[in-house]
């Protein structure tokens, strides 16, 4: 051929690959523009809301199980509201981003690209689960802040402190620092949810399956945990640690069970990427 | 499959060639989905520069060879080397300076064109952080997308969408661009715009590989041709190489058929009437093995034959392919 020829980097010398805060960022972006990452933070708001202005409106003196230690103790309401959150919406919520991340990127054909840039498959996978990771904060964040913000406001409290559930109270400090625990916490049982997600993401094109999976996966648990004779099952099911939660409103505050949850959640942390990394090495896009 | 039809018309012995002068190879390339056969065992060559047009019918494995040389697809046996690199292990290195626009465009709904674009840019190892604005910018101006580069992609009709899909690719200056049907969707406008922008690629030195079921389009860009069918290839080579295979001698158009025969018939030249279905003009067909073509016409004018046109008959690409591709059954 004698076609002239632009003077294009050499193959060899050329960058392989975009850093890996470009990828990241261009990765947030692309979660925060997402219209249902947006609403679905806006429904994580309002659940402390709703659930302040229902204690508010109930007859005064307290009542009963967690929603009623929340009357009159308005600090109480952030970990009562991730507390309730955590057995369904915020699954649901790491679901829905991490079958956006890879089946869904599959879907739209946008993995071939991403692949053909090209982003390595490995990066790819760090990339995604960023970004599952985010989804995973912001919602269990959301939950905190408009819960601190509306137990304060709407509920009232008990002196600017914390009424535990064992009966004592402790200061507003310490109380922060409780609530910062069980979100820390929280955010570990969620990236265990999440990257089991995104290993069934990395084996389908099909948003829906993910999602399907996660719930479906709950229900099981579920449903597994209450029968009795399958109780050696419990300490591999990761559920069974999710009261552990509520935890860091007794006083003193039993380790015990938030250590092993997050021990538990770190094997399904490990087994998902493990699969996912595995998948996404071989898929085709 | 044995033989090596490489598309390169250079006389080189196959295995001398140095890597670095094919923008892409298939060495015995195959894919078996289950029990279908999609790639049997293809080697091809593509010379650096050359725009390669990839033809054959839905499903004979076009979109599947793409993909295993682009490393998206794993081949069930043989090995794909992409810009001198091995395919899937060095195409980190390859797949930078590689554009593609495979299986039609792939983009998210809820961002606009520029914002999709702006995405991809920032995936691409070979773009800048402050490169990246001007560079969308350029890339939708060549194709025609300036104007809707704002609006969401969700509402983009399919010509857009294929125009955004050749944007991406058309982001930075690459040394291989590889197009899968580019033209799907596109109006005659569109079309024209992908042979502009296919030549515009081919005089900057870009290697083009182009599949498409638009036969004309393929003939009016390309230097170079393969034919696949069922998975193999059945012609491979320089453009104008191929068609000259397919001549068939001089066509003579004339209302006066019978004489015109006998006098050339007369003259040893073997002729005979030509198949006119479509059109109302009787012609005859000259084979190449007589006395050459002014000879005949001067006999043919002497006879007293009216001839209103004389040319040489060459196949068009729609016609080889035809031959190439039809079941003889």
């Amino acid at each position: 051929m004698t076609a002239a020829v632009l003077p294009l980097p050499a193959v060899d010398d050329a960058p392989r690959a975009v850093p890996l805060y470009r990828l990241l960022g261009a990765e947030l972006r692309w979660v925060l523009r997402r219209p249902r990452t947006l609403v679905m933070l806006g429904l994580f708001a309002l659940v402390p809301v709703l659930i302040s202005v229902g204690v508010a409106l109930a007859e005064a003196g307290p009542g009963e199980g967690l929603i009623g230690a929340v009357a009159g103790n308005g600090l109480m309401l952030p970990v009562v509201a991730i507390t309730l959150s955590l057995a369904l919406l915020l699954p649901l919520a790491v679901a829905m981003a991490a079958a956006d991340a890879i089946a869904g990127e599959a879907a739209h054909g946008t993995l071939r690209g991403l692949l053909l840039a090209p982003v390595g498959r490995l990066r790819l996978v760090g990339m995604k689960a960023f970004g599952v990771l985010v989804v995973a904060t912001l919602a269990v964040l959301a939950l905190a802040v408009m819960g601190v913000l509306s137990g304060l406001i709407v509920v009232g409290r008990a002196e600017g402190q914390l009424v535990t559930l064992s009966g004592t109270a402790v200061g507003p400090g310490d109380a922060l620092g409780r609530i910062s625990l069980v979100v820390l916490w929280t955010i570990g049982q969620l990236a265990a949810v999440g990257a089991v997600a995104l290993a069934v993401s990395a084996l389908t094109e099909h948003p829906s399956v993910v999602i399907a999976s996660v719930l479906g996966g709950l229900i099981v648990f579920g449903v597994l945990s209450a029968i009795p004779a399958l109780g050696w099952l419990e300490p591999y099911l990761l559920t069974t640690g999710w009261t552990a939660g509520v935890d860091v409103v007794r006083d003193p505050m039993p380790a015990a069970g938030l250590v092993e949850s997050s021990l538990r959640a770190l094997c399904y942390v490990t087994v998902g990427t493990g699969l996912t990394v595995y998948r996404m090495l071989r898929r085709d896009a | 499959m044995t033989t090596m039809p490489s598309v390169d018309a250079a006389p080189a012995p196959a295995g001398a060639a140095p890597v670095a002068g094919f923008a892409a190879r298939a060495i015995g390339l195959r894919k078996v989905f289950g029990h279908t056969v999609a790639v049997d065992g293809i080697d091809l060559d593509v010379p650096a520069g050359a725009v390669l047009g990839m033809l054959g019918p839905n499903g004979s494995g076009k979109t599947t060879l793409i993909r295993m040389l682009l490393g998206l697809t794993r081949p069930t046996a043989g090995a794909a080397e992409l810009l001198g690199q091995p395919v899937p292990d060095g195409t980190d290195r390859a797949l930078p300076h590689v554009g593609a626009l495979v299986e039609g465009p792939g983009f998210h709904p809820f961002l606009s064109g520029r914002e999709n674009l702006r995405r991809a840019a920032t995936m691409e190892p070979l773009l800048g952080r402050r490169e990246i604005p001007d560079a969308v910018d350029v890339a939708l101006e060549r194709v025609g997308l300036s104007a809707a580069a704002d609006r969401r992609f969700r509402g983009y009709s399919l010509g857009m969408k294929q125009r955004l899909g050749l944007a991406a690719v058309l982001l930075l200056p690459r040394r291989l661009v590889v197009l899968d049907e580019p033209t799907n969707g596109l109006d005659p406008a569109g079309t024209r715009d992908v042979r502009r922008i296919i030549a515009e690629l081919h005089a900057a030195g870009t290697t083009v590989i182009v599949s498409s079921h638009l036969l004309a389009e393929v003939e009016a860009t390309c230097t170079h041709v393969v034919v696949l069918q069922a998975g193999s290839l059945v012609a491979a080579g320089e453009l104008h190489t191929l068609l000259a295979a397919g001549t068939t001698g001089l066509v003579i158009t004339t209302p006066d058929v019978d004489l015109a025969l006998r006098a050339l018939r007369g003259a040893g030249a073997t002729a005979y009437r030509a198949e006119r279905t479509s059109s109302e003009e009787q012609a005859v067909v000259v084979a190449d093995d007589g006395p050459p073509a002014p000879e005949l016409i001067a006999l043919l004018v002497g006879e007293g034959v009216a001839v209103h046109e004389a040319r040489r008959s060459r196949t068009n690409l729609e016609e080889l392919f035809a031959r190439l591709t039809e079941d003889p059954s």
